[in-house]
C-alpha cells in the first residue's frame, strides 16, 4: 500500500516536473479568435513559402517531408493535422510570440508576412476553409497612427501616437511603443519599449555612436507593441540623418602582401622586376656574345 | 695528348651496357608515366595526400631535387673562383647533376599540381607577392645559368673531339660541330668565353642561394609550427650542399668505374670531396642543433607537439635514422682518412643521400600532420599520411628522368673537361690541331 | 534585396510557359541556384541600362521567381554566365564589412550548420567549410564544442601566397576562391593556421549531375576537381540580404552575422539584431589565435554559463 503511494507520488511529481519544464502553450481565447482580414491569395501563398523557407524551414523542415530538426522539444512537421486543426488565431499567436527555442517573430515578420506564412501552411491542411473576413468586419479594434521626429536638443527620437476615434484624432495615451533601427539582416530594437505620455508622446534616447550610411542616414521604424492583438497594426518608417556618417574604405584599398597583383607593394614589384632584368640582361648578353664567336676565324 | 683524348672520350659510343641501362630506365619511365596518367585522369586523390596533410612525397621530393641541384654552384663557382685546381675534373659532373635535378624539379612541381593544364596561369596571372612566382623565376634562371656553365666549357672540347677523335660516332658529329661554335682557339674567342664563364660563375652564386632560400620560404613564410623559422634559408642551403656533395661523390664513383677514369678521378679527388662533404655536414649539423634546440628549450605549445612527434612520436624512427645514420655517423666516419677512399666514401654518401631525402620528408609532413586546431570528424586516412603505390611510382618517375638526363649527357659528352685537363698538364690540344 | 527585382503580377501569364521553354533551351533552367544568381546579376545590370533600352522581359528563374530582365542582357548572360558571375564576385558589396560572432556557450554540437553548408556547397560528408571541433583549452578546463570555419582574416596568410590571384580578399572582407583560376598547388592550405581550406582530391560530389552548369564563384559550385574550396561567408546569400546558410540553420542561437560598419549583427536562430560592439564587450569576446596577426573577421564568445551538460561527439 505504502509502495503504491510512493509510485503515485513519483508519477505526480514527475508529471509536475514535465509540466514545469514544458508548460502548455496556451493561447488566450481572444487571440484564438483573431483572423486574417483579407482573403488568402496565390501571391500571399508564394510570399509565405519564401518566408517559410528563410525563417522556419531550418527547424520545421519542408512540410509533408517530416525532415524537421532533431532537437528538443520536437519542432514537428507543420503539415500535420495537429497543426491543421488549430485556428488561424492560434497559429498567428504562436508565430508572433514564439517559445524557446522557437524565436518570437513579432519583430522579424510584419503581421501581413505572418499571415502569408499561415496561408502557405494552410495549403497543406486538408479540409481547411478560411473564415470569411467580410463577416468579421467591425471587430477590428483600435486604430492608431504614429509619427516620428528627432529632437536635436534632447537627442531623442520622439514618437507621437494618435488614436483615430469616431470623434476625430486624439493623442493615444499609454500605448507601448517599440523603436527599431534597420540593419542589413534585420531590425534592431532601440532600448526598451516606452509608453506614450498624456499627450501621446514617447521619447527614446538616441545613441550618439550608432553608425548610419555615408551621409549618416539611418532607417528607423516604430510600432505599437500589441501582443494581445487588440488593434490594427500601427507602424511608421522614416529615414533620418542622425547616425554617425560611416564611409569606411573597402578593405582592399591598401597595398599589402595579400592584395591582388595590381596592388602588390611597390618595393616588391620593383625588386622583383629589377632583379629579373639585371640577371637576364647578363644571361642574354652572354648567350649572344658566345653565339657571335662563330664568326671569328683564325687569323 | 692522344692518350688524354682517348681516355676521356672512349666511352662515347653505343654499347650493349648502355642499351641495357637505358632500356631499363625507359621501361621504368613508361611504367611510372602510366601512374601519372592515372593521376591526371582521377585527380590527386590517387595519392595518399588529403586535407591537413596536403603536401607529401611530391613536395618533399621537389625540395630534395632543388637541394641536389645546388651543388653545381658550390663546386664550379665557390671552389673554382677561389682557385682550387683539383675541382676541375669534377666541375662537369657537378653541372650535369645541377642541370638534371633543376630541370626535373620544375616537372615535380607540375606533378603536384591539381590542375597541371593551368601551368601557364603562373606566368599569365603572376603575383609578385607569391613565393611560388619567385621560386619559378629563380629555378628557371638557375637552370639556364647551369646549362650555360655546362655548355660553355664544352665548346673547346667539342672542337678538339670533332677534329681529333677518330671514333666519334658519325651521328654525333653534326651535334659536336654545332656545339663547337667554330672554335679555333682564337684569342678573341678565349677572351669572350673566359669573360662569359666568369660572369656566370658570379651570377650563379646569388641564383643558387636564391633557389634554395626561396624553396625554404615556401615553408618559412607560413605561420605553422616547425616551419615558422628565421634560419630556414641557411638551414636549407647547408643541407643542400650536403645532399649535392654526396650525389657528386656517388656519380664520380660510377663514372670512374664504368668509364675507367681512375687516372683522372683519383683518390685525391675523393679525399678532397670527402673533406668538402664533412665540412658542409658540420655546418648543417650546426643548423640542425639550432633548429631543434631553440624551440625544444622553450617548448611552446605547438612546437612541443611538433618536436614530440618527431623525436618520440609517429616520426621518431625516421627522424633518428636520418639524424644519426644520415648525418652524425657519416660525419664521424669521414673524419678518418681511410673512410674518404673511393668505395667507403661512396657508401657513406649513399647513406647521406638517403638521409637527405627522408630529411625533406620530415620537414614537410610532420608539420602538416599537426595543425594548430585538432583534426576531427574526418576519415582516418586524413589523419595519418601513407603514400600510395601510384604516388611512389610518380616519385620514381622523376628519379628515372634525372637518371636518363645524367646518363645521356655523360654518355655522349666527355665527363671530364679535356682541354682544361690538358692545359693543367701543360699541353695545348688545339695548337696541334692547326699543325 | 532580391524582392526589388521580383515581379509578382504575372502568375497566370499565358506566355510564361514559352518563356520557360526559352530558358530551358538556352540551358539556364538546369543551372540551378547558379542561374538564379546569374539572373539576378543581369537584373542588376538592367537597372542601370533601363533608360537606354527601355525594353524588359519577365522571366521565371529556377527558384520560381519572376525576374525582370532586359532582352539584350539576357543574351549576354546566356553566352557566359560564369564569366559574369566571376566579374561580379571579385567586387565586394560596397560599404560592408561582414563579421561573424559565434557564441560557444550555446553550441550543443547539433551540426545543423554543417549539414546546411554541405548541402549548399555540394560537399561530401567529410568535406567541411564549417566544422564543429571538440576543444579543451587546458587540462582541467571544461571541454566545449567550437564551430570553426574560415576566419576571413584581414591579413590572410593564404591569400598572400597564392601565385595566380585565384584566392582573393574582397572589399567587404570575404575571402573567395576562383575555381576557374586555381592551379591546385595547395600553398594556401599549407599557409592557413586554421585548417580552413579543403581540396577536391577526387571527383566532387555529384560531379556528373552538375557537369556543364555555370560556375558561381560566390557559392563555389559546381565544385571543381583539383581545386580548393572553403567557407565563403555565403557571399551569394549576403548579396541577397539573407543570413549565411550555417547561421540560419542553427537551432541553438550560436551564430550572429552582420556588418561591422553598421555595428549590427543578427542572430540566425532568434533573428534578433543586436549591436556588435555591445555583444563583444559584454561577453568577453575573443578571436582564434590573434597572436598570429591574421586579424580574423570571426569572433568567439566564451563557453561560460552553459545551460546544458557537455556531450562528447560520437566520432
Amino acid at each position: 500500500m505504502k509502495r503504491l503511494f510512493y509510485i503515485i507520488l513519483l508519477v505526480v511529481i514527475s508529471s509536475l516536473r514535465v509540466e514545469a519544464q514544458n508548460p502548455g502553450w496556451i493561447v488566450p481565447d481572444d487571440q484564438k479568435a483573431k483572423i486574417c482580414l483579407v482573403k488568402f491569395t496565390p501571391d500571399m501563398l508564394k510570399q509565405g513559402e519564401a518566408l517559410y523557407m528563410k525563417n522556419c524551414q531550418s527547424c520545421h523542415g519542408i512540410p509533408t517531408k517530416k525532415n524537421f530538426a532533431a532537437i528538443s522539444p520536437t519542432p514537428g512537421d507543420l503539415s500535420e493535422p495537429k497543426v491543421g486543426t488549430q485556428k488561424d488565431g492560434e497559429l498567428f499567436f504562436r508565430i508572433t510570440t514564439g517559445k524557446a527555442p522557437m524565436p518570437e517573430f513579432r519583430n522579424i515578420l510584419t503581421e501581413d508576412e505572418r499571415w502569408s506564412v499561415i496561408s502557405f501552411l494552410r495549403s497543406f491542411h486538408k479540409g481547411y476553409f478560411q473564415p470569411d473576413p467580410e463577416k468579421m468586419a467591425g471587430s477590428i479594434g483600435k486604430r492608431i497612427k504614429l509619427a516620428m521626429t528627432y529632437d536635436t536638443v534632447k537627442k531623442k527620437i520622439m514618437i507621437k501616437a494618435i488614436e483615430l476615434t469616431k470623434e476625430g484624432p486624439q493623442p493615444a495615451k499609454g500605448a507601448e511603443i517599440i523603436v527599431f533601427v534597420q540593419r542589413y539582416f534585420g531590425n534592431m530594437q532601440l532600448t526598451d519599449t516606452k509608453r506614450t505620455s498624456e499627450n501621446g508622446f514617447a521619447g527614446f534616447d538616441w545613441p550618439q555612436d550608432l553608425p548610419g550610411d555615408k551621409n549618416g542616414n539611418v532607417i528607423l521604424g516604430a510600432r505599437v507593441n500589441d501582443p494581445a492583438g487588440k488593434m490594427q497594426e500601427a507602424v511608421v518608417k522614416d529615414t533620418l540623418a542622425i547616425g554617425v556618417p560611416t564611409n569606411k574604405p573597402a578593405l582592399t584599398d591598401t597595398r599589402a602582401m595579400w592584395s591582388t597583383r595590381d596592388k602588390a607593394p611597390v618595393w616588391m614589384i620593383l625588386t622583383y622586376t629589377l632583379a629579373v632584368i639585371v640577371v637576364w640582361y647578363f644571361i642574354i648578353f652572354i648567350i649572344l656574345s658566345v653565339l657571335d664567336m662563330r664568326k671569328i676565324k683564325q687569323a | 695528348m692522344e692518350k688524354i683524348i682517348s681516355d676521356l672520350s672512349h666511352h662515347i659510343r653505343l654499347n650493349k651496357g648502355f642499351f641495357l641501362w637505358m632500356g631499363f630506365l625507359v621501361l621504368a619511365f613508361i611504367a611510372c608515366l602510366y601512374a601519372y596518367t592515372r593521376q591526371l585522369r582521377y585527380g590527386l586523390g590517387v595519392a595518399g595526400i588529403r586535407d591537413y596533410i596536403s603536401w607529401g612525397l611530391y613536395i618533399s621530393n621537389f625540395v630534395f631535387f632543388v637541394a641536389s641541384s645546388l651543388i653545381g654552384m658550390l663546386i664550379s663557382a665557390v671552389l673554382g673562383l677561389i682557385g682550387m685546381k683539383w675541382v676541375h675534373p669534377i666541375t662537369r659532373i657537378a653541372e650535369t647533376i645541377a642541370v638534371a635535378f633543376a630541370a626535373v624539379a620544375g616537372l615535380v612541381i607540375v606533378m603536384d599540381m591539381g590542375r597541371p593544364e593551368r601551368l601557364a596561369y603562373v606566368f599569365i596571372y603572376a603575383r609578385f607577392q607569391s613565393p611560388i612566382l619567385w621560386d619559378v623565376t629563380v629555378i628557371t634562371t638557375y637552370f639556364v645559368i647551369s646549362l650555360l656553365l655546362l655548355l660553355l666549357p664544352l665548346i673547346p672540347d667539342m672542337a678538339v673531339l670533332y677534329k681529333r677523335f677518330a671514333n666519334l660516332p658519325g651521328w654525333l658529329k653534326p651535334v659536336y660541330k654545332a656545339l663547337s661554335l667554330n672554335w679555333t682557339d682564337h684569342p678573341e674567342q678565349n677572351r669572350i668565353i673566359h669573360r662569359s664563364i666568369y660572369i656566370l660563375l658570379i651570377l650563379i652564386i646569388p641564383a643558387a642561394l636564391s633557389i634554395h632560400t626561396v624553396t625554404s620560404w615556401l615553408f618559412a613564410l607560413t605561420v605553422r609550427p616547425g616551419w615558422d623559422s628565421t634560419i630556414f634559408g641557411p638551414y636549407f642551403v647547408s643541407g643542400a650542399f650536403v645532399a649535392g656533395s654526396a650525389a657528386v661523390i656517388i656519380a664520380m664513383y660510377f663514372f670512374r668505374k664504368n668509364y675507367k677514369l681512375q687516372d683522372y678521378l683519383t683518390d685525391l679527388h675523393f679525399n678532397n670531396m670527402g673533406k668538402v662533404l664533412v665540412l658542409v655536414a658540420f655546418v648543417y649539423l650546426y643548423f640542425n642543433i639550432n633548429e631543434y634546440l631553440v624551440p625544444g628549450y622553450k617548448l611552446k605549445r605547438a612546437d612541443a607537439i611538433h618536436l614530440g612527434e618527431l623525436m618520440s612520436g609517429h616520426f621518431a624512427v625516421t627522424f633518428w635514422l636520418v639524424q644519426v645514420g644520415g648525418l652524425l655517423i657519416p660525419i664521424i666516419l669521414m673524419l678518418f682518412r681511410r673512410m674518404r677512399r673511393p668505395l667507403p666514401l661512396t657508401i657513406i654518401s649513399i647513406a647521406v643521400v638517403l638521409g637527405a631525402w627522408f630529411k625533406r620528408y620530415l620537414i614537410v609532413v610532420p608539420t602538416m600532420a599537426h595543425p594548430y586546431l585538432p583534426i576531427q570528424h574526418v576519415p582516418d586516412n586524413f589523419k595519418v599520411y601513407s603514400p600510395t603505390l601510384i604516388e611512389i611510382a610518380i616519385t620514381l618517375l622523376s628519379f628515372t628522368l634525372v637518371l636518363i638526363i645524367i646518363t645521356l649527357i655523360s654518355k655522349f659528352f666527355p665527363v671530364i673537361p679535356i682541354v682544361e685537363t690538358a692545359k693543367d698538364k701543360g699541353l695545348d690540344p688545339l695548337k696541334s690541331i692547326e699543325s | 534585396m532580391d524582392e526589388n527585382t521580383v515581379n509578382k503580377k504575372d502568375e497566370q501569364d499565358p506566355s510564361q510557359s514559352s518563356r520557360r521553354n526559352f530558358l530551358k533551351n538556352i540551358g539556364l533552367l538546369g543551372a540551378g541556384v547558379a542561374a538564379g544568381a546569374g539572373a539576378l546579376y543581369s537584373g542588376d545590370i538592367f537597372e542601370k541600362k533601363k533608360a537606354a533600352t527601355g525594353e524588359s522581359k519577365v522571366l521565371l528563374t529556377q527558384d520560381n521567381r519572376l525576374v525582370e530582365v532586359d532582352s539584350l542582357e539576357m543574351k549576354a548572360l546566356a553566352k557566359n554566365p560564369t564569366k559574369l558571375m566571376l566579374e561580379k564576385g571579385r567586387e565586394g558589396i560596397e560599404g560592408r564589412r561582414w563579421v561573424m560572432v559565434i557564441d560557444l556557450s550555446k553550441c550543443r554540437n547539433a551540426r545543423r550548420c554543417i549539414a546546411a553548408c554541405q548541402d549548399a556547397h555540394q560537399l561530401k560528408p567529410e568535406q567541411y567549410h564549417m566544422n564543429t571541433l571538440q576543444m579543451q583549452d587546458a587540462p582541467g578546463t571544461s571541454p566545449y564544442h567550437m564551430p570553426k570555419n574560415c576566419q576571413h582574416c584581414d591579413n590572410p596568410p593564404c591569400v598572400a601566397v597564392c601565385p595566380v590571384d585565384a584566392t582573393y580578399k574582397r572589399g567587404d572582407g570575404i575571402v573567395l576562391i576562383d575555381n576557374e583560376r586555381c592551379i591546385g598547388c595547395r600553398f594556401c592550405m599549407a599557409a592557413c593556421p586554421y585548417s580552413a581550406r579543403i581540396f577536391q582530391w577526387t571527383s566532387p560530389k555529384d560531379a556528373d549531375k552538375h557537369a556543364g552548369e555555370a560556375y558561381n564563384v560566390e557559392l563555389n559550385v559546381p565544385q571543381k576537381l583539383g581545386t580548393i574550396s572553403k567557407c565563403l561567408f555565403s557571399a551569394d546569400r549576403c548579396r541577397e540580404g539573407k543570413l549565411p546558410y550555417c547561421v540560419s540553420a542553427c537551432p541553438n542561437g550560436v551564430y550572429y552575422f552582420g556588418d561591422e560598419n553598421e555595428d549590427g549583427v543578427t542572430n540566425g536562430t532568434t533573428k534578433e539584431t543586436v549591436r556588435l560592439s555591445k555583444l563583444l564587450r559584454d561577453n568577453g569576446a575573443y578571436q582564434l589565435m590573434p597572436e598570429l596577426g591574421t586579424k580574423p573577421r570571426v569572433y568567439y564568445l566564451p563557453p561560460k554559463n552553459r545551460l546544458f551538460p557537455f556531450e562528447p561527439s560520437t566520432d
